[in-house]
Formats: structure tokens, C-alpha cells, sequence
């Protein structure tokens, strides 16, 4: 399988353990990386804010620098994967897609709808299946039990996203079952992770992340693992201020996607990038067994 | 069991605080029919076993608005939700009543905080000098007009999106998605002559709270699409004003970051949302991630064909008639 490797800032950046785990789950797996150079930014959401057709624009012209490789696009970002999507919802309206074929036309670039745009999580359980993942997996991560958390953009608008049940998801939990893991169901998987307003009112965006985790803890997870880099900048690289939002301690390992599947698939925690992390993992790989328990 | 019929296990909430020192689920085991809305399972429960239980209803149509409660853990009518599915689906039917509203007994919340928001946002035509209601007919709209209100008149007020907003569950000063929608419907009215001060308003008041989660668009029962409107009622108050917020600031932050390279500086872009003394408040926090996460302050290298984003840039967004 050869897909155009969308990474997103965040995995290019700050979040590049999530490109070190892509890149060893997808060489392990079979799946060719194409990279472009030209990629712009998704636009996170907030230059949809700011100027709508521009964000059209700007995702337009990605989507059509895939369409022109015949590739389709691989994301690793819920976000990202709902901004392009949505890029191409907008572009069925007919007042934008004059106002962006348009600008488009200027700059010599051509976008004809064709490139789907697809979250590794998608790939992972639609194109390889659970079940062809269980067979290569080298070290089961039995024991460990696993919140998944969706972030809103992989599933939400519905009418857009038009992938599994934005309501009631089941694909992440499916994989990690098929890991060795044991998934845990609770209500905060599928809610906010409070990122987007990180920068608006930095008390209560942290306060959702704790709540989302203390509700995982709630119902036995040991680990906490997302598909977006951003959910995971609001639960671990903030967890701390979380922590002092909810006024208890968390102590909540959060994985990056392919950073689970690589640790089942027999990466070590330094090429998954796991000492990257703000919160240790280190509880989590003690369960199965990949770390000594202290004395 | 009769033919076409299934069971149904029902736990329903309840709770009076009057007497109750905590809140229990009872629970009752149907047979009803598959498409049988899950309001008429409650009034059998209520005709046949237990005539206490309250609930608002009225219409049975999803047109009244009044039976909105939690069904396994989602927001939505209870008139417009069949019990088929959700048996299907979760083998049991759980009743809860609406979140992020004090439960005055059972199903039935106290909406005061909810339509309050709502009365605050003034929702009535203010007169508009350029535009006067004529005498003795109708003021009429052309179908154009029309369509800028998209699918806003359709909302009922259920609460559903209140419901399940985390915005409004976590931050008081968010007014929630109806209102922020029904907002909209007054500021794309053209008989209305509030549209400035609406919008001078609603920047400092709340607006940019919402976390685009999309959880009201799609908890409500008549595809009002509140997290869309909220969306474009950010876009208008920015470009009215400009940015005076965090939330505005950080979206055209965000935009013009990517205008220099392609992709996000990360560590500039906390520097253009923050004001030199907020961001003297992030330096504990940024240098924790920068001991782990040291990419956090370095400036990353431009994409290729940068000189095709900046174009785009000049036509779509240096023109201001060009993004209305």
C-alpha cells in the first residue's frame, strides 16, 4: 500500500515521537510513506476560524498536490484528518469551489475531488483488519487496560466525517483489543479534549482533560492511547495543570496510536519515542512486562 | 411474548430532592415493539407501574421540544428516539435526565441558566433605520436572504445541544449552542439593525469558548447545525473588529503563522497570542515541555512552494471583500 504521508505539524514537529512510531508501524507493516515536501498546515481549525475559504484553499491545494501522485492521503492527526475532509465537503458547494478553483487556477494548481483522505486509525482497522494486525503482533500487550480517545475531528460533524458511528465508535477499541490490550469503555472517549481553547481559557481547557482522564481511571484504564497529537498535547504534555484543574494526582500514560501498535509489534520504547513523553510511560510497559518493576 | 414484539430493559433515573438523599435507577422490563419511541415506553411505565414518574412532554412529534433528555448517555428527544436501535445497539435503554441543568425531580431539569443565556442575547428584531418593517403587510425576504439563516429556524429549544455541551458543562461564561444560534439567525437577519452590536458583544461574551467538538450539531433533533453557525459568527466578529479576544487573536495568529512558512511556528505562535506579561505565566509550563520536547522553540524550515500559500494568501485573504 502507497499512501501520501501527511504528518501535520505537530508529528514535524513538538509531537515527533508520533512521526518516529508512524514510520516504524508502517516500514513494519508494509505501508510505503510518500512524502511532499509542499505540504502546508491543515489549518488546526483556526484559519477556518479567521477565513474559511482560504482554509478551503489552502487544503485544497493540498489534497490536489495527492490527487496529481494518484495517491490517497494518510493522516495521523484527527484533526488534520478532519480539516482536509472537511475541504472536501465544502469544496461540493458551489460558491466556494468557484472562489477556490479561482485562486487555485492562479497559482497553476488543479484540484478535481479526487484524493480520499484517511486517518491511520482507518487504515489500521479498515485496510489491514484486526485481525491481520493480531498476526504480527510479537509482544501482546495483555494485562494493560486502554482508554481509547477519539478526538472530536475523527468523528464529528457526522455528515461530514461519513466514517464509522460518530456516536458510538468501536474501530480504536477493536485494534486495541486485537493488540492484547484490554479496551475500556467510558463516556469521555469520544468528548473534547479541551485543546482548542488552550489558548482562549487555559484553566478550563485544562480542567476537560483532567476530567476526561480521571474518567478513563474511573473506569480501570491503566493508559490512555489518542489518534491526534493535540488531544495528546492537552492530556500529557499538560496533564500536570490538568492535575491541578481536577485537584487530584493522574498519573495517566497517553499513547500516540502507533505508539501502542509499535509496542505490540515489537518496537522498543526509545524508537517509539516514548521518552519524549511529559508523563512516564513507564507504569503502562511495567504491566507487560517491558519494564522492571521497581524494588 | 407476542409476535413483532422485543424485550426491553428500562432504567430510568430518579430522584426527588425533596426526599431522596441520592438519586437511584429503577428499573422495568418491557415488551413493546421495536419502533416504539422510547417517550411512549416511559408514559406505559408511567400508566402501568409507576405514576410518579416525572417528565416534561407534550407533542409527541419532535416539534414541542419539551421531552429532550439523556438516552444512553446521548442527548436527543425521547419522542424521536426508537427503542429498537438502542436495544440493538446497548441490549438496555438508560434514561438520565438532561446534564448540565439541577434536576428538579426525576426527568425534568430547571432550565432557568439555559433560557437566560438565551434572553440575554436579545432575541427579537431591533428596528433597522435602512430597512423599516413596513405598515399594514409584512416585511418580505427575497429567497437569498432567506437562505443566509440556513438551518437556524428550525431549532425548538429542546436544550439537547446544552445538554451536551462541554463547553457549557465546564465554563459559566459560555451562553451555549441555541443561543449562539439563534444569535446568528438575528445577525444574517436584513431586518434586523442590532448586527454590530451583537457581534461587538458576543467576542467578549463567550463566543470563544466554544471547542468546536461538534457534539451539539450533533446531539440536536432538527439538524440546526449550532457548532457550524458558532463557527461562521466567529469568522464575522473578526471580521468586523478584528481580533480582541484570545480566541480571535490565536485564530489570526494561527493564520498569519502559516503565511510565513507553510507549516506552524510553534513557539511564535504562543508569543503572537500572549501579551509580554501572559507570557511571562507560560514560562514554567514551556520549559517542562522544552526539556522532553525540545523542537518546541525552534523555528521550522519553510515548505517547498511556499511562494504558492502566499499567493493564495494575497487573493483570498489581503482582499477583504473577498472572504465575505
Amino acid at each position: 500500500m502507497r499512501l501520501a504521508y501527511y504528518p501535520g505539524c505537530v508529528a514535524q514537529e513538538s509531537g515527533k515521537e508520533l512521526d518516529l512510531a508512524t514510520r516504524w508501524v508502517c516500514r513494519k507493516l508494509g505501508i510505503e510513506l510518500v512524502e511532499f515536501p509542499n505540504f502546508s498546515c491543515c489549518g488546526s481549525g483556526f484559519i477556518d476560524e479567521a477565513n474559511s475559504v482560504l482554509n478551503v484553499a489552502l487544503n485544497a491545494r493540498n489534497l490536489a498536490i495527492a490527487e496529481k501522485a494518484g495517491l490517497d492521503l494518510l493522516t495521523v492527526c484527527s484533526t488534520c484528518q478532519g480539516m482536509l475532509t472537511l475541504a472536501n465537503r465544502r469544496l461540493e458547494e458551489p460558491a466556494v469551489k468557484t472562489k477556490v478553483d479561482g485562486a487555485l487556477g492562479q497559482i497553476g494548481v488543479s484540484y478535481h475531488g479526487g484524493t480520499s483522505v484517511r486517518h491511520l486509525l482507518q487504515v489500521l482497522t479498515e485496510s489491514i483488519g484486526p485481525e491481520a494486525i493480531r498476526r504480527q503482533v510479537r509482544r501482546p500487550l495483555t494485562g494493560l487496560k486502554v482508554g481509547a480517545f477519539y478526538g472530536c475531528h475523527l468523528l464529528r460533524p457526522a455528515a461530514e466525517m461519513r466514517s464509522e458511528s460518530a456516536e458510538d465508535p468501536h474501530s480504536f477499541e477493536d485494534l486495541i483489543a486485537a493488540l492484547g490490550a484490554t479496551p475500556v469503555m467510558y463516556r469521555g472517549r469520544v468528548m473534547c479534549c479541551g485543546f482548542p481553547i488552550l489558548f482562549v481559557k487555559e484553566e478550563t481547557a485544562n480542567r476537560i482533560a483532567g476530567h476526561q482522564i480521571e474518567d478513563a481511571k474511573a473506569h480501570g484504564a491503566h493508559a490512555m492511547a489518542t489518534p491526534c497529537p493535540l488531544c495528546h498535547i492537552s492530556l500529557d504534555s499538560f496533564q500536570n495543570l490538568a492535575e491541578r484543574a481536577v485537584g487530584r494526582d493522574l498519573d495517566m500514560p497517553i499513547f500516540h496510536l502507533p505508539q501502542l501498535v509499535g509496542l505490540a509489534l515489537g518496537a522498543t520504547a526509545e524508537e517509539l519515542g516514548l521518552p519524549r513523553h511529559l508523563v512516564s510511560t513507564d507504569s503502562a510497559l511495567q504491566r507487560i512486562g517491558e519494564v522492571a518493576v521497581p524494588t | 411474548m407476542e409476535a413483532g414484539l422485543v424485550k426491553a430493559p428500562i432504567e430510568v433515573y430518579r430522584f426527588d430532592p425533596t426526599h431522596d438523599r441520592a438519586p437511584r435507577y429503577d428499573r422495568f422490563e418491557l415488551e413493546l415493539a421495536p419502533h416504539t419511541p422510547v417517550l411512549t415506553a416511559l408514559l406505559k411505565i408511567r400508566a402501568d407501574s409507576d405514576p410518579s414518574l416525572t417528565m416534561r412532554y407534550s407533542c409527541r412529534s419532535s416539534i414541542c421540544g419539551s421531552c429532550a433528555m439523556v438516552i444512553n448517555s446521548k442527548s436527543r428527544l425521547a419522542c424521536q428516539t426508537p427503542i429498537g436501535p438502542e436495544l440493538e445497539r446497548h441490549g438496555r435503554i438508560v434514561i438520565d435526565p438532561m446534564r448540565n441543568m439541577p434536576v428538579l425531580r426525576d426527568l425534568v431539569v430547571e432550565m432557568g441558566g439555559f433560557w437566560g443565556n438565551y434572553r440575554k442575547l436579545e432575541p427579537h428584531l431591533i428596528d433597522n433605520p435602512e430597512r423599516p418593517m413596513p405598515e399594514g403587510r409584512p416585511s418580505s425576504m427575497s429567497p437569498e436572504e432567506v437562505e443566509r439563516f440556513k438551518e437556524t429556524p428550525r431549532c425548538i429549544a429542546c436544550g439537547a445541544c446544552y445538554s451536551a455541551c462541554p463547553a457549557v458543562e465546564h465554563d459559566a461564561a459560555f451562553p451555549g449552542p441555541m443561543s449562539l444560534a439563534k444569535l446568528y439567525r438575528f445577525v444574517v437577519d436584513p431586518r434586523d439593525g442590532g448586527q454590530r452590536e451583537r457581534l461587538l458583544k458576543i467576542q467578549p461574551g463567550g463566543l470563544w469558548l466554544c471547542l468546536r467538538c461538534h457534539l451539539c450539531t450533533e446531539a440536536c433533533p432538527k439538524d440546526v447545525r449550532p457548532s457550524e453557525r458558532i463557527r461562521d459568527l466567529k469568522e464575522m466578529a473578526i471580521a468586523l473588529q478584528g481580533a480582541t479576544e484570545h480566541g480571535s487573536k490565536h485564530a489570526v495568529a494561527f493564520k498569519e503563522n502559516i503565511r510565513e512558512r507553510g507549516v506552524l511556528n510553534e513557539f511564535k505562535l504562543v508569543r503572537q497570542t500572549y501579551n509580554p506579561i501572559e507570557m511571562l505565566g507560560q514560562v514554567p509550563q514551556g520549559l517542562k515541555i522544552r526539556r522532553k520536547k525540545p523542537e518546541i522553540t525552534q523555528t521550522p524550515k519553510p515548505i517547498e512552494g511556499l511562494a504558492e500559500v502566499e499567493k493564495l494568501y494575497e487573493i483570498l485573504d489581503d482582499e477583504p471583500e473577498a472572504t465575505k
